[in-house]
């Protein structure tokens, strides 16, 4: 990993409008959970489904979208990522200072806000706010590597990103049950199968799988992107 | 025609122009003309028309499938499976990635690379310009949205479902799907018309339309089962575009409500018209403020 | 009667003034709008075209007001802004009949006059490769073509020679050159750089800080000063001895020898003289003021 890389992404990332997209959801999510605990009072219930529907299904991976993009994509974009390339530094050692930058800002921004709403909703009962917190957690870092990779392989990263995210993991994921063992959200939810004590998540992935396929998948990724920005060319627009 | 070096000037004479010159009113349609026909990936490269044919052909496989069963099914079940006025909804996926694919892709290119100057040194003024790109977009929007239900439409002619209701049916669906077109296409407009980066617009676009029917559906689902407070989670649909001209729908046009709370009554109905066609007037005005700040340099 | 007037014409930014009480008036012909970068030259162009308000006083362009008449004066106005404008990912040819539609010319009419004038000003087969992949002076050239397209009858050219090689200048001020002389289309080209509107324009305009310097036709600028300058390979005191003895007042500027030109004798008479001594002769220009010598001039307080 690279200090200056990480400095000089840290900076671009957090530096105009993407930061305030991203703080305003994370603000959103927490005064969902305020709002939600206020009207419906502690329900360990409703504390899941929140989470389950707004968190890990919607949040994260947008979460994960927007900055395994843009740590990269906007550098690929306007050309300036030669100055990058052009230095002594290794291609998988760039992509590993822009993987840290990118799954630290979706760690703060995504994953310790589900927590705390987790917490605000149903306290420490049954390790649920744990639960999901490890979830976004482990969910962010495979999204920030799902997207970085994509960002580097095509300038169109973000639609297809988004196909993904919604098409597959959505609509198909409800309709066919083999799309959900490949889905990054069941991996996570196993997670939280295993960690939380009550019976209120239910994911279709065992936790062994799921957690060989997470491993599989932030490797995987982070390598093979490093690989492609190896042979990385710039070319027209579309 | 002769080669030349690029260096010397080659003279066969000018001409000058003694056609005639459209004015404001022609200039403006052809560029809306040119916007929905890049809305679609007409007239420019191969690559540009993959995603928008394919979401087109994803919008359109379910209401053909929901032909094919209505005719199979039309002596049980005497009427379509599906509602018109709901397909919108239970599509808002594909509806949402369209959307935050080529807001941006319309507006972005001349933002970026600065073309925005050459138009206004053009007799166009710049609120023709945000005309010709709003219509457009909607336009574009409102075909996608219409063509799976005409699909749907001729396969409930074919399974002979009376005649009279499906038409009845179908124009309220299509003024229902006129106002999510035009909802829509303002709101992706506005957020893609902020920044010139298109990656950044299609992820700003995706997150204001997801996460905001995520969170309100959710929010709702609680409030209304989970609560007992179904007004309440009827205001609650004013949060987010999809649940919004939902609601207005549900109480305008008496469609059959794919959220999980409608309007609460006639006063909520009301307000959710207004709160609609504030939106559209918001959309409108900030566009138009937009373009008026453009740096020309 | 002139293309283009302003009174007055003020316009004034929190930080700075642009323009200040600038007052010109612009016959047809090439007209070179001179000045340092950030003296108000973008400025003026952008409030005749309407493009942006200004603060006080008047403009016209063909006898319209700016303010009230701006689509009528845009509808015969060609405009070729300074900075990059083009988009990356669309063929010349396309782009300008792009251009051409929105100018309000109708689909046919817009292809027939793309070609031609992708041709005029000298893209050939490149124009159907798209534009991301130019040399600057072709982009430049489509810059000038979409202003042109339309047969306006009056073009702004904001720094046309940016960033163009030596060959790709001179290329452009031909082209510019021919604007007016061909194509019978008035032109007002900006430039920081002195020496190129010298030789294409027929008036001068020169601005600084917003206010008009000098305004005059070129030929004042650079009156003849009858007088001839030679330079030759060696032997200049032999040279110049054996001019004074045929009867010429000879001047030392340095490596330079000045003469005063009465008549073509004097051609003659150097000739010989440089045969005689079996030299080279670098130079044989007549001696003319430059644009330059203006800015020594005024900077020492003459206004308008």
């Amino acid at each position: 990993m690279n200090g200056t890389v990480v400095r000089l992404t840290y900076r671009a990332l957090l530096g105009g409008r993407r930061a305030w997209l991203l703080l305003l959801m994370s603000v959103v999510l927490l005064a969902m959970a305020v709002l939600l605990r206020l009207t419906v009072g502690v329900d360990h219930q409703v504390t899941a489904d929140f989470l389950g529907a707004v968190s890990v299904a919607a949040l994260v991976p947008l979460f994960g979208l927007i900055v395994g993009t843009g740590v990269i994509g906007p550098e690929i974009d306007d050309g300036s990522i030669v100055y990058l390339l052009s230095k002594p530094i290794s291609r998988p050692r760039i992509i590993l200072s822009k993987l840290a930058v990118a799954a630290t800002g979706t760690v703060l921004f995504a994953a310790v806000p589900t927590f705390v709403a987790g917490l605000v909703m149903s306290g420490t009962a049954d390790r649920i706010a744990l639960g999901f917190g490890v979830a976004a957690l482990v969910a962010s870092v495979a999204y920030s590597a799902i997207f970085l990779l994509l960002s580097v392989v095509t300038r169109h990263a973000v639609v297809y990103g988004l196909a993904y995210a919604l098409i597959w993991e959505g609509l198909l994921g409800s309709f066919v049950p083999g799309a959900r063992t490949l889905s990054v959200q069941q991996w996570s939810l196993s997670l939280t199968e295993a960690i939380t004590t009550r019976d209120l998540v239910s994911s279709d992935v065992r936790l062994a799988v799921a957690g060989v396929l997470l491993a599989v998948v932030i490797v995987g990724a982070t390598w093979y992107a490093g690989q492609r920005l190896r042979v990385l060319s710039l070319a027209g627009e579309e | 025609m002769t080669e030349q070096p690029s260096g010397v000037i080659h003279d066969i004479g000018y001409r000058k122009y003694d056609g005639p010159r459209l004015g404001r009113a022609r200039v403006t349609r052809a560029l809306y003309a040119h916007s929905l026909r890049g809305a679609y990936g007409l007239g420019r490269s191969a690559r540009a028309k993959v995603l928008p044919m394919l979401l087109l052909g994803v919008m359109a496989l379910p209401a053909f499938i929901i032909a094919v069963i209505t005719n199979v099914t039309s002596d049980i079940t005497g009427g379509l499976p599906l509602p018109y006025s709901r397909y919108v909804m239970v599509t808002m996926p594909i509806l949402a990635i369209f959307l935050a694919a080529q807001a941006p892709a319309s507006l972005s290119r001349d933002l970026r690379f600065k073309t925005v100057p050459l138009y206004f040194s053009r007799p166009m003024e710049r609120s023709d310009y945000v005309l010709a790109k709003y219509g457009a977009l909607a336009t574009a929007v409102f075909l996608l949205l219409t063509l799976p239900l005409l699909i749907m439409y001729v396969g409930a002619l074919l399974a002979e479902l009376p005649a009279g209701e499906q038409t009845g049916d179908l124009l309220l669906a299509l003024l229902g799907a006129a106002v999510f077109a035009v909802v829509f296409a303002g709101i992706g407009l506005v957020i893609a018309s902020l920044t010139p980066r298109r990656g950044f617009g299609v992820a700003a676009i995706i997150t204001v339309l997801a996460l905001s029917f995520a969170a309100v559906s959710a929010l709702q689902g609680i409030i209304r089962y989970e609560v007992g407070d179904a007004d309440l989670a009827g205001w609650l649909g004013l949060l987010s575009p999809a649940t919004l001209v939902d609601g207005f729908q549900t109480w305008v046009l008496d469609a059959s409500s794919s959220s999980v709370a409608p309007p609460p009554g006639a006063a909520g109905g009301v307000v959710y018209v207004l709160v609609t066609f504030a939106v559209i007037g918001a959309c409108w005005a900030l566009l138009n403020l937009r373009y008026r700040k453009v740096a020309v340099s | 009667m002139p293309v283009i007037q302003t009174e007055e014409l003020t316009k004034r930014f929190p930080a700075t003034t642009a323009l200040d009480r600038l007052s010109i008036e612009v016959e047809p012909g090439v007209v070179g709008l001179v000045g340092a970068n950030g003296a108000g030259k973008s400025t003026l162009i952008k409030i005749l075209l309407g493009l942006s308000p200004a603060t006080s006083g008047r403009a016209s362009v063909f006898g319209l007001d700016v303010t009230e008449d701006g689509p009528q004066i845009r509808e015969r106005v060609g405009y070729m802004p300074e900075h990059d404008c083009l988009p990356g990912d669309v063929s010349a040819t396309e782009f300008v009949v792009h251009m051409a539609r929105m100018s309000g010319l109708p689909p046919d009419a817009a292809r027939e006059r793309t070609a031609d004038i992708l041709r005029h000003v000298g893209l050939y087969e490149e124009r159907y490769r798209p534009i991301g992949g130019y040399s600057t002076g072709m982009k430049q050239r489509v810059k000038l073509a979409q202003a042109l397209v339309h047969d306006p009858e009056i073009v702004m050219l904001d720094e046309p020679t940016n960033g163009l090689d030596p060959v790709g200048r001179d290329d452009m001020l031909l082209l510019i050159r021919r604007i007016w002389a061909e194509f019978g289309i008035t032109v007002l080209v900006t430039s920081h750089l002195l020496g190129e509107l010298e030789r294409i324009s027929d008036h001068v305009v020169v601005i600084d800080g917003g206010t008009l310097l000098r305004s005059s036709s070129t030929s004042e600028f650079t009156r003849t000063s009858q007088t001839l300058l030679i330079e030759v390979s060696a032997e200049a005191d032999a040279v110049a001895a054996t001019l004074t003895s045929a009867g010429l007042t000879v001047k030392r500027d340095g490596a330079q020898l000045v003469l005063p030109l009465d008549d073509d004798e004097v051609y003659d008479l150097v000739r010989d003289a440089v045969a005689a001594e079996g030299v080279g002769l670098i130079r044989l220009e007549q001696g003319r003021h430059h644009i330059s010598e203006i800015f020594g001039e005024d900077q020492g307080g003459v206004g308008r």
